[in-house]
């Protein structure tokens, strides 16, 4: 069973060996002033240890979300969490524990990495000292050893001259070199689980080649497990061995990457990969997503993704569709398509999917 | 206070009184002003707070109108109350709130006929404040240069003195107890805020696009500056304007409550205060209350609207 | 950092000589002067008018007088000699350079026409009681500004902060002077008279404050004596805090809203802090970035509120001195406390600029 298998049925929620993380039908709400934001709706993964999961989607579709509801730090209220949202950790349901129990997963167990890095890092504070200061919570050293550890996590991030830099406050240092100290302080108590919220999004091109490269490598060093929350998918082929994709708080296709990406399901995903400017399509159309995202206050009644979707039939405007097992095994996707009787338009629909991208590479083989 | 040219200290949204308004503010501001005082009065209707402040403001007013007219206020005709109580009386039926000590005279009315001083003063010393300010700080800002620099250094002079201290000098030394003096000292050392934020409207959108079309055409300075520049800068002066007259009702009540404002034969809240204070031993507690509730509860009426002004002008907030 | 500080200081520089001609130009444009005690008495004689114009120097044009008065103008001088002091070194440099010793620059601020003692010695003794009363004020207001700010900020919205808000809004709209007659009324009065209305010590057991006899007293007695100054401070400091605390608590409290709503503070949640450490540590050093200098810069009203405050409880400190001396059309007092009050204005927004770059590691000077 590959890491990112939906846990359908009725598994024991206690560690089994190899599993680390298993969200089951996650629900987060935001309470706002012109109503109810149904942010995350019955997401469920899982996340062996060691593996990296990617979680792609548009902004809004949930996935810093999900994150944040993990690491529980979304502020309760807005947020609501909602009855029957799960996530084992370990063995344990982060969502059940008590504040204090939580702090001390938090930065130990897992860490984050944020989008930001700016104005992550706290301006009055030298970057040193906050790594410091999460080794000395959880690791409860002496001031001297957790000095000497902090050192050792920004070389071992590649950062030249660590001495000093450590003693450096976060504005002198570049965007690259920021966010390797938060690589840094996020792996400084050897978490069990890396979470990167679009960790290269700020930063420029070659520095978000170096910064996914860097991640990569330590993750493979350390063991630790690594969630990639990102919307390119660029990031994701390169970086993970699962990907779940999101759309309006829903988890709409799962599977491993290679299949995600080569052999999408889900008219949604197919969208997204098709939208990606590659060089092969050069000279071809770029082909978007048809209409937008839906607004969180008036969801489409069924499927959600049915009024883009450009081989919808009634059965989407009637039913929301499940997250079911496809034709293929191990892999899941939320869409009418997979039902018994749509055999033929899932047929339609991907080999209109494997044209689309044929065109561009007819294209560019002409010239 | 010298201008630091090093770095602007970061101030919390919450104390923001001078909005740059966006560019397409600007525009609507020239083109069509309609819209944007409905789109204003749209926001300050949402301002609760604001508008319970206009009301009682309304009410102030008309009652400073009306009210004395009612209740006249005589210095030399002297109450004869049903009983002679030296320390006054405490508030009843007859008297809401109560009776001063000595003359007994009784304190609604007194309020009542100080609400007319006191609103007078601190309305108009605003205006005559606003209105210096107004035209010190389109000079600096239109013509810049030496006239600025000079200008300008003169607001930094002004800011740094005292300037409770320096009224009170002023009023003693050049006042004699009309309210006319009183108001033209206070507008006379209000003006600075306002010079500040006219200039610095002037040297925003002096150099706009549509200011330099006007002036490409040959638009007169003097009507740039009438149709295109001050309106533009309204905002901020009115949200700053209200700040004036919370500041000088309560500046103006100190000063005459030390004696060197208002003639102190007249009722002035101020006066009716200062009064108040040789009877403490007697304790008559209503004497002073009334008069003073009548001075928070106007400064919170004028300190709410411009709350709601200030939300009303800014083009961040949503109509 | 050293280059920035001179540069502060040299553009103050203007800025407090301005101050001085205002002031000056203040004073000379009151009716009267400083003869107007005399205008109206027949026993002065001319010759004795004449002879109180020539030792005031009221004979001499304007600017003359002026460049006295600053301590730029040597007044035994002749002709250009004016501008050389006895020590032959310009008039306005330091005394021991220049042997100069009138005027302001040498801390000469004349004499006060009613009693005729050095205002700086009016001023220096008026000085304790005003640090006392404001130093007190200060302490206090800063604690509970930002107290009460930080707390309303964490907990948003609660009843304690909505109680914080009226508070604010109904405390700014206080006149200080108001407040302090309604608690003399509420705690001198008839009623519940357990604090003194006013003064700086118990007068029937105390020598008055300043007095060398005051100071065997308190030497004797140092306990009973500090007791009584803390028994009298009490109204006047709760009058001169109020205003300053309703302000400040709400910016503090915008400040800290702003501040906790920044990424750093969700990084410092994540990396496992206690609440303590993340509000109290991460937030709040930033949140307080802006309040120094914001209380920096209201110092100086801090004093303008002590002459309001000072007045009604008969406080021996400048502000008292201010308000007999503005009665008494006392000129050489109003001068030296206007002066000292602005100089005071100027250091204390140049203390503000340092003091946040100090603070705030990103400024660079």
């Amino acid at each position: 069973m590959t890491a990112a298998a939906a846990t359908t049925g009725a598994s024991t929620p206690h560690s089994d060996g190899d599993r680390l993380l298993d969200v089951r039908n996650m629900q987060t709400r935001f309470h706002v002033m012109d109503g109810v934001v149904p942010a995350v709706d019955g997401v469920s993964f899982t996340l062996d240890r060691g593996r990296t999961l990617g979680i792609v989607g548009e902004s809004g579709s949930g996935k810093s979300v999900t994150a944040l509801t993990i690491m529980r730090l979304l502020d309760i209220p807005p947020a609501e969490i909602g009855a029957g949202s799960e996530a084992w950790f370990d063995g344990r349901d982060l969502l059940a524990l008590s504040e204090s129990e939580m702090r001390k997963v938090r930065g130990k167990d897992i860490a984050m990495i944020f989008q930001e890095p700016l104005t992550s890092l706290n301006p009055v504070f030298t970057v040193g000292a906050q790594i410091a200061e999460q080794v000395q919570t959880h690791l409860h050293v002496r001031a001297r050893e957790a000095w000497s550890r902090v050192v050792e996590m920004l070389r071992l991030v590649g950062i030249p001259s660590p001495e000093r830099r450590a003693k450096q406050y976060p504005h002198e240092l570049s965007g690259g070199m920021r966010q390797r100290v938060m690589i840094a302080m996020a792996l400084s108590c050897e978490p069990k689980l890396l979470i990167a919220d679009e960790p290269t999004t700020a930063l420029d091109v070659t520095v978000q080649a170096q910064i996914l490269e860097l991640l990569k490598t330590i993750q493979q060093r350390t063991g630790s497990a690594l969630i990639m929350i990102t919307h390119d998918l660029g990031v994701i082929a390169e970086t993970v061995d699962d990907v779940i994709v999101m759309y309006a708080g829903q988890v709409v296709e799962q599977g491993s990457v290679a299949d995600v990406l080569l052999e999408p399901r889900m008219p949604y995903t197919m969208g997204l990969i098709e939208s990606i400017p590659t060089v092969e399509k050069r000279g071809g159309r770029l082909s978007a997503i048809s209409g937008v995202v839906p607004s969180p206050f008036h969801l489409p009644p069924a499927c959600r993704f049915e009024p883009r979707c450009p081989y919808a039939w009634d059965t989407c405007r009637d039913r929301m569709p499940d997250l079911s097992v496809t034709r293929d095994a191990e892999r899941h996707a939320r869409c009418h398509l997979h039902v018994a009787g749509a055999a033929s338009r899932l047929e339609a629909a991907v080999s209109q999917h494997r044209q689309n991208m044929r065109v561009g590479r007819q294209l560019t083989d002409s010239v | 206070m010298t201008q630091n040219v090093e770095h602007q200290p970061p101030v919390p949204p919450a104390e923001i009184t001078d909005t740059v308004p966006s560019a397409a503010e600007d525009y609507e501001v020239g083109l069509k002003s309609l819209n944007q005082w409905q789109l204003a009065w749209r926001k300050f209707r949402r301002h609760h707070l604001a508008l319970i402040g206009l009301g009682v403001i309304a009410t102030m007013i008309a009652t400073a109108i009306v009210g004395p007219i009612l209740m006249p206020f005589e210095f030399t005709t002297i109450p004869l109350p049903d009983e002679i109580v030296y320390a006054g009386r405490p508030p009843s039926l007859q008297h809401v709130m109560g009776e001063t000590g000595g003359l007994q005279r009784d304190v609604f009315e007194l309020v009542v006929n100080g609400a007319r001083t006191s609103l007078l003063i601190g309305f108009s010393s605003m205006a005559i404040g606003v209105f210096i300010g107004t035209i010190l700080g389109s000079v600096a800002g239109f013509v810049g240069g030496v006239v600025d620099n000079v200008l300008m250094r003169l607001v930094d002079i002004m800011l740094s003195l005292p300037i409770l201290f320096v009224i009170l000098v002023a009023s003693r030394f050049f006042g004699n107890g009309s309210v006319g003096l009183v108001i033209i000292i206070f507008g006379a050392f209000s003006w600075m805020g306002t010079s500040r934020l006219v200039r610095s409207q002037f040297l925003s959108i002096r150099e706009r696009e549509f200011v330099e079309a006007a002036r490409a055409v040959g638009v007169r300075d003097r009507r740039i500056i009438f149709r295109h520049i001050l309106p533009n800068a309204f905002s901020p002066i009115v949200v700053a304007a209200s700040l004036i007259v919370a500041g000088n009702i309560i500046s103006e009540a100190f000063v005459s409550f030390l004696g060197f404002g208002v003639n102190p034969t007249s009722p002035t809240w101020g006066n009716i205060l200062s009064n108040a204070l040789t009877f403490i031993p007697l304790g008559n507690w209503w004497w002073p209350l009334f008069p003073g509730l009548a001075i928070i509860l106007t400064v919170l009426a004028v300190n709410f609207i411009g709350d709601g002004l200030r939300d009303a002008f800014d083009p961040r907030s949503r109509a | 950092m050293m280059k920035f500080v001179t540069r502060r200081v040299l553009q103050a520089i203007p800025v407090l000589l301005g101050v001085t001609v205002v002031v000056y130009a203040i004073l000379l444009a009151a009716p009267g002067g400083p003869e107007a005690k005399f205008a109206q008495n027949p026993r002065i004689t001319q010759a004795q008018k004449d002879s109180f114009r020539k030792a005031w120097g009221l004979d001499q044009p304007i600017p003359i007088q002026y460049g006295r008065w600053m301590g730029i103008l040597n007044p035994s001088g002749e002709g250009l000699g004016v501008l050389i002091g006895p020590a032959g070194l310009p008039n306005f440099l330091p005394t021991p350079l220049s042997g100069a010793t009138n005027g302001v620059l040498h801390g000469d601020f004349g004499y006060s026409i009613d009693s005729g003692e050095p205002v700086s010695n009016r001023i220096i003794r008026a000085a304790l009681p005003t640090f006392i009363l404001a130093g007190t004020a200060l302490v206090l207001w800063i604690v509970v500004a930002i107290v009460l700010g930080v707390y309303a900020a964490i907990h948003r919205y609660s009843l304690f902060d909505q109680g914080a808000t009226v508070f604010a809004y109904v405390g700014y709209a206080m006149p200080t002077f108001w407040l302090g007659i309604m608690l003399i009324f509420a705690f001198s009065g008839p009623g519940l008279n357990i604090l003194p209305a006013g003064g700086m010590t118990e007068t029937r057991i105390s020598p008055p404050f300043g007095s060398p006899e005051y100071w065997v007293y308190f030497g004797s007695n140092t306990p009973q004596a500090l007791g009584d100054i803390a028994k009298h401070l009490v109204l006047p400091v709760i009058t001169l805090v109020v205003v300053n605390i309703a302000g400040d608590s709400r910016f503090v409290r915008a400040s800290m809203l702003e501040s906790l709503g920044q990424d750093y503070v969700r990084t410092a949640r994540a990396k496992g802090l206690p609440a303590r450490t993340v509000n109290f540590k991460h937030a709040l050093r930033n949140a307080l970035l802006p309040v120094v200098t914001n209380i920096g810069l209201e110092i100086p009203f801090l004093f303008t509120g002590a002459i309001v405050t000072e007045t009604i409880f008969s406080w021996p400190g400048i502000g008292k001195l201010t308000i007999d001396a503005t009665r008494d059309f006392d000129y050489p007092i109003l001068m030296g406390v206007l002066l000292v009050t602005s100089v005071m204005v100027v250091l204390a927004n140049l203390l503000a600029d340092i003091l946040y770059g100090v603070i705030d590691p990103r400024i660079k000077y």
